[in-house]
């Protein structure tokens, strides 16, 4: 009798949650969500036979989260880089903000279209940096997204120089800071045409 | 406390062996990565003998605020130029980073006088280290604490300290 009902609730919580995270608890019949807070709607069959399965529903207290889907332009924030990857929080997805951060990676060899030898992740984002990236892969439980920034349009759009002063960009690879005039390195978003004041 | 910085000669002990790297212990708030690649004549077939507790003569390669630091054992062309593992023997001791930079000066009186004191082999390490060896052990201690002490001393305490022991 319990097994036909907790069958119901997987299924029910795996086409609708998506990443989120799920348990349920099997005696008590009750259904909870990991990482928010959810309420179960069960018929009052629960005893019945299995014929009658019952429908479980899950439902939110919050209103339903946007999750990042593959092939979506997000907005990041890196936290922390290291040689071979950087580490991000994602913020917004398009342009709607996000309640609840997730975490990204882009790679090295996501950095950029160039070949991956050549490319240093210490001269193409810092700790700070606003990033344009594009969803590449969504991973599994317990890794982050996975997000490229290898185009054109993708890359850092916004980064504070070492006198903490947004900076300027003057190419797909430079900045400069307005301050101190000093150019420092990154993979620079190229700024769509209608953002452009000419 | 010692910055690390790109290209900067720097003693380290050997903390931690996983698999292909080495944590070094530099001084830094941060430890500092040594692949086992990056000694004169490694390769995946031939590792290097590195211990934990090691002492580590090398140099940066990379050095920011934002990442771990990276240290090799090689230089650029590829040869060892004294890096690479020190020997059990010996003592190590920290000074400022004051008194390293002033000791590393070309000519600099203080070595060329304890020189001719006693023939001893030193290692600097930009991160406040040194590392010295004689032929006995109470040599190296003399040799270590004239060095400690010369933080504090001015020239002629230090002819005087000098004269005293070479009289002995």
């Amino acid at each position: 009798m319990t097994k036909h009902v907790t069958e119901a609730c997987r299924d029910e919580c795996l086409a609708g949650l998506g990443r989120a995270w799920w348990t349920w608890y099997a005696d008590t019949g009750s259904v909870g969500v990991g990482g928010g807070r959810a309420r179960h709607r069960a018929n009052q069959g629960l005893l019945s036979t299995p014929a009658q399965l019952p429908v479980v529903s899950v439902v939110r207290d919050v209103e339903s989260q946007l999750l990042p889907n593959v092939g979506a332009i997000v907005t990041c924030k890196v936290c922390s880089i290291n040689s071979r990857f950087a580490k991000v929080r994602i913020l917004y997805i398009g342009s709607t903000p996000l309640k609840s951060t997730f975490r990204g990676t882009i790679r090295r060899e996501d950095s950029t279209s160039c070949a991956p030898c050549q490319v240093e992740v210490y001269k193409s984002f810092r700790p700070g940096d606003i990033v344009l990236a594009k969803v590449i892969s969504l991973g599994d439980m317990q890794s982050n997204y996975l997000l490229s920034t290898a185009e054109n349009e993708l890359g850092v759009v916004v980064a504070h120089s070492e006198a903490v002063a947004q900076m300027v960009p003057i190419s797909w690879c430079e900045m400069q800071c307005p301050k101190t005039h000093s150019k420092e390195l990154r993979k620079v978003a190229r700024v769509q045409p209608e953002f452009l004041q000419t | 406390q010692y910055v690390p910085v790109k290209g900067d000669h720097v003693i380290g002990i050997v903390t931690i062996k996983a698999g292909d790297i080495f944590k070094v212990d530099v001084g830094g708030s941060e430890q500092a990565s040594l692949s086992y690649l990056a000694f004169e004549g490694a390769t995946k077939r031939n590792r290097p003998n590195v211990q934990v507790g090691d002492l580590i003569y090398g140099q940066f390669i990379v050095a920011n605020k934002d990442m771990e630091p990276e240290m090799v054992c090689i230089d650029s062309s590829g040869r060892a130029n004294g890096m690479g593992v020190i020997g059990h023997e010996g003592l190590l001791f920290k000074v400022s980073l004051g008194l390293i930079r002033k000791l590393l000066t070309p000519n600099c009186e203080i070595i060329q006088e304890l020189g001719q004191l006693y023939p001893f082999e030193i290692v600097f390490g930009m991160n406040g280290r040194i590392w010295v060896k004689a032929k006995t052990i109470q040599q190296t201690l003399i040799v270590a604490n004239i060095l400690e002490a010369c933080e504090h001393m001015t020239a002629e305490q230090r002819m005087q300290a000098f004269a005293k022991l070479s009289e002995r």
